[in-house]
């Protein structure tokens, strides 16, 4: 088991590789020049010959000096960072340079990361000084891992009982109903209800002001008691909560009942039936039991993509978590934000995915990995 | 020696039905099923034809005793293009008749041939088009121009489109027998919005998925069907798109796709390449396990080439589960490009921007209302129709 644990973590090393290698080449590799989208964030789409103009005339003022990549390095060497007044930027435009210097800038990244440098955050750097991308995330992951924590939860602790539930009375108007108003939840987008429960049921709102929107967190809670603190966090995530729940329960619940179902044709239940034992013990004590197996699986499996689904939640309720962190950070083309997030997001899709199978091994005997 | 057998005439073979003929037999049976297809086409036919039901291009205008037909000049090049595409989707069946009839024994199966000919058909069409055709753009104030006309066929609902287009004398009205959805903020029909977005919404769920699915079908076929480092290389390949969150890889995309890429390209491109992992995965698992079946070992002991092997025996006998897959997928699709217009990141005519403009407003329930409502029914309509075929292929497999 050790020694399985110890070869699937060495092979994440290539996967995440390519992950970054991925990631990094996309945002470098994207068409489209920035000072152009630049003007025309500003002006409006005006006419291209206009453009090239003025972009020409932007790049001058700021001390653009156009850079060919591979071929000043060839060829005139004199081009240098070191002898250009300072202040000046290199300007790459060829498709082939861009390739070229997003490779070595690639290379350079994968060097400074190797020492445990992930590079500055070009976003946060104005506020404050230069900032690590590692400790932006370190303040975020604590928010986005609460929420999801709560909503995994309720999500295990309802959908269980109601997959089981539907086995049970498989094909009573009990698993009809669940199974519909289950799917029917599955089809209400996260966005239509947090526009409803904001707007309803949100402080400031329309409707009933219960609910605070946006952070987690009252004003001042690092003073609170443990339990004033804990009751504040709740009533702080019991919005967003809700949106990451209700779309996930279906699954598990459909997987709790065709797990049970399953269970309950197989052979042992009829010898346990057949010895006379009453029906409550055939079905709690052995045959749920079993069914139970690959629901531990499912729901860690299942962590990495409720994550991901919180970016969306995180930014209606502008909940400050990793995953607006994310949005923030594409949005201002924050390169080393970017990485470390990606880095971030791959290393908890891969840990739980090994978790899943670890557990799943532990949980059944006759699973083996060599 | 031939008199000890029982002489018994051969019984007629029963015509042999295709593995997709069995599926659809199944299908029909199910009222939800077959109410979500018609669901699902009804919503294709109503974006296809939006121009038509709200607008203010008149079909039809006599003035000066003139009659002329301005819809059909102002009409999009790639309006004409979606109808025309959904004109071959419904005639599919058609062509599929035709084919089989015609040839037996073809190297592909009918359905592949008859989508491959449409396919063929559509592309010739739109190139063709795009190059001879340069439609009508001058704004002709025709609503403004009606009284003066003798007779004028407008749109059902006849309601200003444009780009910028403000009208703050009609804006945030209640529904009524003209607007039958009401206005929004800018004085915009939501009738047309949700039209038009729904056009933004199917292109986004048949095209996205498409690619999605034409990717993972041909990767994961060869995949499966070859091994060895073929499959170790693409399932590392595979594997690095697994691992990025979906949601990640299109925002990061999305901001740094520079503005003069079309939005909605955009996102059909995003989701089509982020997406074709899942596809991918179940075609490699349905040829691994049919690579090794018995007619797949004759097949290849014929002389049959490998690609004919591939295209006509192997690949349509492992098409369920992606069939399944892509039905839940257009509905994913459907809900990303929703959330995507509705966090402001991409600017297409959307059903998610409607939602997101109702939000600071919830009094005008009529505009985030309609959004939300069409969002449900859509989505509810592809899982409706994904469980039943999941369903009809597999009984047993209740999942």
């Amino acid at each position: 088991m050790k020694t399985y644990i110890i070869r699937r973590l060495l092979l994440m090393i290539p996967t995440l590789i390519g992950i970054t290698i991925v990631v990094y080449f996309i945002v470098r590799l994207a068409p489209g020049d920035p000072i152009e989208a630049m003007i025309r964030n500003q002006s409006g789409n005006i006419d291209p010959k206009a453009m090239k103009e003025s972009a020409q005339k932007i790049r001058e003022r700021l001390g653009l000096i156009e850079y060919h990549y591979l071929r000043d390095r060839l060829f005139a060497p004199e081009k240098t960072w070191k002898e250009k007044p300072t202040g000046a930027v290199f300007w790459v435009t060829d498709a082939a340079d861009k390739v070229a210097s997003a490779a070595v800038g690639y290379v350079q990244w994968f060097g400074r990361l190797c020492v445990g440098n992930f590079g500055e955050s070009i976003k946060y750097r104005t506020s404050g000084g230069s900032r690590n991308p590692l400790l932006l995330m370190a303040e975020r992951i604590p928010v986005t891992a609460t929420l999801n924590v709560i909503a995994e939860t309720l999500i295990f602790v309802i959908a269980i009982p109601l997959g089981f539930a539907a086995a049970r009375y498989q094909g009573k108007w009990f698993d009809r109903a669940s199974s519909f108003v289950l799917l029917a939840l599955w089809s209400i987008p996260a966005i239509l209800a947090a526009t409803l429960l904001i707007g309803y049921l949100g402080l400031g709102g329309r409707g009933l002001e219960w609910f605070p929107i946006g952070n987690l967190h009252s004003f001042g809670y690092e003073k609170l008691p443990l339990g004033a603190y804990l009751k504040d966090l709740l009533w702080h995530a019991a919005l967003p909560v809700v949106c990451l729940v209700y779309g996930g329960l279906a699954y598990l619940a459909k997987m709790g009942r065709a797990s049970l179902l399953e269970n309950l044709r197989a052979d042992y239940v009829r010898t346990a039936r057949a010895k006379g034992l009453p029906e409550e013990r055939v079905v709690y004590h052995h045959a749920l039991r079993n069914s139970l197996l690959p629901m531990i699986t499912a729901l860690v499996l299942s962590i990495p993509g409720l994550i991901g689904g919180s970016v969306i939640v995180e930014y209606i309720f502008s909940i400050q978590g990793t995953g607006l962190l994310l949005v923030d950070a594409a949005k201002a083309y924050d390169l080393a934000l970017i990485m470390a997030e990606t880095l971030l997001y791959g290393v908890l899709t891969l840990v739980f995915l090994l978790i899943g199978d670890v557990l799943y091994a532990w949980a059944d005997p006759r699973v083996r990995y060599e | 020696m031939s008199s000890l057998l029982p002489t018994t005439e051969a019984a007629p073979l029963a015509r042999s039905r295709s593995y997709g003929a069995i599926v659809w037999r199944q299908l029909r049976k199910r009222p939800t099923a077959m109410v979500s297809l018609g669901v699902i086409v009804l919503l294709a036919f109503l974006a296809v034809i939006a121009p038509f039901l709200a607008g203010e291009v008149p079909i039809r205008w006599v003035e000066n005793g003139e009659v002329s037909w301005p819809i059909f000049r102002y009409l999009d090049n790639a309006e004409y293009a979606g109808m025309l595409a959904f004109l071959l989707a419904v005639l599919l069946p058609v062509t599929v008749r035709l084919v089989r009839a015609r040839a037996e024994r073809a190297a592909v199966s009918p359905l592949v041939r008859a989508a491959f000919i449409h396919g063929a058909v559509w592309l010739a069409a739109t190139v063709a088009l795009f190059a001879a055709r340069t439609p009508e753009r001058h704004y002709g104030f025709f609503l403004e121009r009606a009284p003066q006309a003798e007779s004028a066929w407008f749109p059902l609902i006849a309601t200003p489109r444009h780009p910028g287009y403000e009208s703050l004398a009609h804006r945030d009205e209640a529904p009524s027998w003209r607007h039958p959805l009401g206005t929004d903020r800018l004085g915009q029909d939501i009738v047309l919005r949700i039209l038009y977005g729904a056009r933004t919404a199917m292109t986004i769920g048949f095209v996205a998925v498409g690619i999605g699915a034409s990717i993972g079908i041909a990767l994961g076929s060869v995949s499966g069907y070859f091994g060895r480092w073929v499959d170790l290389v693409l399932m590392r390949v595979a594997e690095v798109f697994m691992f990025i969150p979906q949601i990640v890889l299109i925002i990061i995309i999305l901001a740094v796709t520079p503005s003069e890429v079309p939005p909605l390209w955009a996102v059909v491109f995003v989701i089509g390449v982020t997406g074709w992992t899942g596809y991918y995965r179940y075609m490699r698992a349905e040829l691994l396990r049919i690579r090794s079946e018995d007619y797949i070992t004759a097949a290849r002991a014929l002389g049959i080439p490998t690609w004919r092997l591939l295209l006509r025996h192997a690949v349509p006998n492992g098409m369920a589960p992606i069939l399944v897959g892509a039905t839940f997928g257009i509905a994913g699709a459907v809900f990303l490009e929703a959330s995507l217009a509705f966090l402001n990141l991409v600017q297409t005519p959307s059903w998610g921007e409607l939602l997101n403009d109702g939000r600071q407003h919830l009094e005008y329930w009529w505009g985030w209302g309609s959004a939300g409502a069409i969002i449900f029914i859509t989505v509810l309509v592809y899982n409706l129709l994904g469980e039943a075929i999941r369903d009809a292929i597999d009984p047993r497999l209740k999942l």
